[in-house]
């Protein structure tokens, strides 16, 4: 996925504070992946939502089921057919986004928690940049709407952001980012040992990682 | 709200009906294959309808193109498709509609280029959005109508094909096949004179001729009766009768694709014919007399019969039309029976009703900046609530 990467949106499903779902037509290279982190226009472009994608659904395509019964996977035949699929034809996905916090526009920083409003007309998100990234992970707390959030896959999501935000780090830094973040969610956690527990063994071969370099 | 028990004997009536059809259909078609074995086997029948052609076109239906041996079957030949470039062309539009809040139209159109190369193919799209008074509205001051719209799209599409195919030509040899879902020759004969409209057309033909691309209407599940039409005469001309074909046409309720249908096999095409009609003299005239051919493509698990058009200058080029063939059979063996760089150029000019909502809905942000509102009418918006149910 590169920087300044924009998905255009076809339509917006649903939306609240919390987040939304959106529904495109992306061909398969660009399609988001579990845990990246997108800025989307609020309140007349006046402020930025920032949240991470934690679900990705292909919708039906019954073009695609129709080549599928006709065509082997690699079959040289139809090489061209085959490329088409992947590089071109946009695939019809749902994408939905958890809020994680949001920042005004012409401030550099973040304000951790549920944006004012939810986005009302969407026409497309940017994928946040490096540096985005790296900033709005600078305080742990941008997890913490998403472990108030009982209907995400939030010990699977926050790994996943974590690795993210620890891979743009010096690696000199990576150690401290990931046990401070550790220390944040045993204190959040403190009440729920088993999922605290398992959300850090996912995290703990980073950590191995981080310490071995 | 429809009440299906008010249409309750009018569907058993329909039941009886279609099975009285499809016996008449049966027979009909056992009529049509034995005056198709009667066709006389060397090149004689063209000969023996041209003077029937020029009396009365639109009786005569078809005529075969040349004077070559008849054949109904000419089978799918081996070639090298290797670097041959397909492109599939398709438009799409929006119709302006005044219960809407703006007035506009909008015309798109969609490609895909396929090289037969290994690699993906590129796709193209252009809009055209059409908002001003001289745009909408006729001499009359009337709004266009949707046949002026279609117009306007089948030229674009054309044009686009010709830019298409002479960037291809900058930089390639190889052979341009560019396909176009429907008929090549021109379908508006009425509204030809009207504003230059076929001489832009054929304009576009031409521009394709002198890069060496072959244009192809592609008419998938053709419709008509012009092949039985022949038919019906050339069993008169073989009873004896001279002149124009006496009483109505007996195969009524039949259609050339049921036809070509028992006929062909997959991969097969029919010799060439042509229309000994107005619009296709005004085509020669120009150098773009079209030809056409039924083939039938696809698998045998799934194929389709078409009428397959291309100008005359091209049907005469034996190795391009072998060429043209094994690439409508390969690309109809993917989809059972449609070409896929057809379907995938549909996919691509496709304007769904979300883009429509997406499109009016910036217009509408974008007039909201100078003040200016818009809204539907009455009507429209009554419709809409309704529309949920």
């Amino acid at each position: 996925m590169t920087n300044n990467h924009t998905i255009v949106i076809g339509n917006v499903l649903r939306a609240d504070i919390r987040g939304f779902v959106v529904a495109s037509r992306i061909p398969e290279p660009e399609v988001p992946t579990f845990g990246t982190f997108v800025r989307a226009p609020i309140q007349q472009e006046q402020t930025d939502l920032i949240g991470i994608v934690h679900n990705i659904r292909l919708q039906d395509d019954p073009f695609l089921r129709t080549l599928a019964a006709t065509i082997a996977p690699d079959d040289p035949q139809y090489a061209e057919v085959i490329q088409d699929q992947r590089e071109n034809r946009a695939l019809p996905v749902e994408i939905s986004v958890a809020a994680i916090g949001y920042r005004i526009a012409g401030r550099g920083s973040f304000i951790y928690g549920f944006p004012p409003q939810p986005p009302m007309v969407l026409y497309s998100i940017a994928v946040c940049s490096d540096q985005e990234v790296e900033a709005i992970t600078a305080s742990p707390e941008f997890m913490r709407t998403l472990l108030d959030a009982p209907d995400l896959p939030t010990d699977e999501l926050i790994p996943a952001a974590l690795e993210r935000a620890a891979a743009l780090r010096p690696a000199s830094e990576v150690e401290h980012f990931l046990v401070d973040s550790g220390r944040y969610l045993a204190r959040y956690l403190g009440r729920d040992p088993v999922r605290l527990d398992r959300i850090l063994r996912r995290l703990e071969s980073l950590y191995t990682a981080a310490r071995a370099t | 709200m429809l009440h299906i028990e008010q249409l309750h004997h009018a569907i058993v009536e329909m039941r009886r009906q279609a099975g009285a059809r499809q016996q008449l259909r049966a027979s009909l078609l056992k009529l049509a294959m034995e005056w198709l074995s009667e066709l006389p086997e060397d090149s004689q029948l063209r000969t023996r309808l041209l003077p029937l052609a020029d009396d009365d076109p639109n009786g005569i239906g078809l005529l075969p193109a040349e004077d070559t041996p008849w054949a109904m079957q000419i089978p799918c030949p081996r070639v090298d498709r290797s670097q041959v470039v397909t492109i599939g062309i398709d438009g799409s539009q929006i119709y302006p509609d005044r219960h809407a809040p703006l007035l506009y139209y909008l015309l798109h159109i969609g490609a895909l280029l396929f090289r037969y190369t290994q690699q993906a193919p590129e796709t193209y799209t252009h809009a055209w959005l059409r908002y001003r008074d001289e745009e909408l509205y006729d001499a009359q001051g009337y709004l266009i109508d949707s046949e002026t719209l279609n117009i306007e799209r089948s030229i674009k599409e054309m044009e686009v094909a010709a830019a298409l195919a002479e960037r291809e030509r900058a930089h390639s040899v190889a052979p341009i096949i560019v396909l176009i879902d429907g008929p090549l020759l021109w379908p508006y004969m009425e509204r030809s004179a009207e504003g230059g409209h076929l001489k832009s057309y054929l304009s576009a033909l031409s521009r394709l001729q002198e890069v060496g691309a072959i244009p192809v209407g592609y008419v998938d599940r053709p419709g008509g009766h012009l092949l039985l039409r022949l038919l019906w005469v050339s069993h008169q001309i073989t009873q004896g009768a001279a002149g124009e074909p006496a009483g109505q046409f007996p195969l009524r309720g039949l259609t050339d694709l049921t036809l070509m249908e028992q006929v062909l096999t997959p991969g097969s095409r029919t010799v060439w014919f042509t229309r000994p009609s107005a619009t296709n003299r005004l085509h020669a005239l120009a150098g773009q007399e079209i030809w056409l051919c039924y083939g039938k493509f696809g698998s045998p698990a799934g194929a389709s019969v078409a009428r397959v058009e291309v100008p005359a200058w091209a049907a005469r080029d034996r190795e391009a039309m072998d060429i043209l063939q094994s690439v409508l059979q390969h690309q109809a063996q993917v989809l059972g029976g449609y070409p896929y760089v057809l379907a995938r150029a549909h996919e691509e000019a496709l304007v769904t009703s979300r883009d429509k909502g997406i499109l009016e809905q910036t217009i509408q942000r974008e007039l909201l900046r100078d003040g200016l509102y818009t809204e539907p009418s009455a009507k429209a918006q009554q419709k809409s609530l309704l529309s949920h149910r």
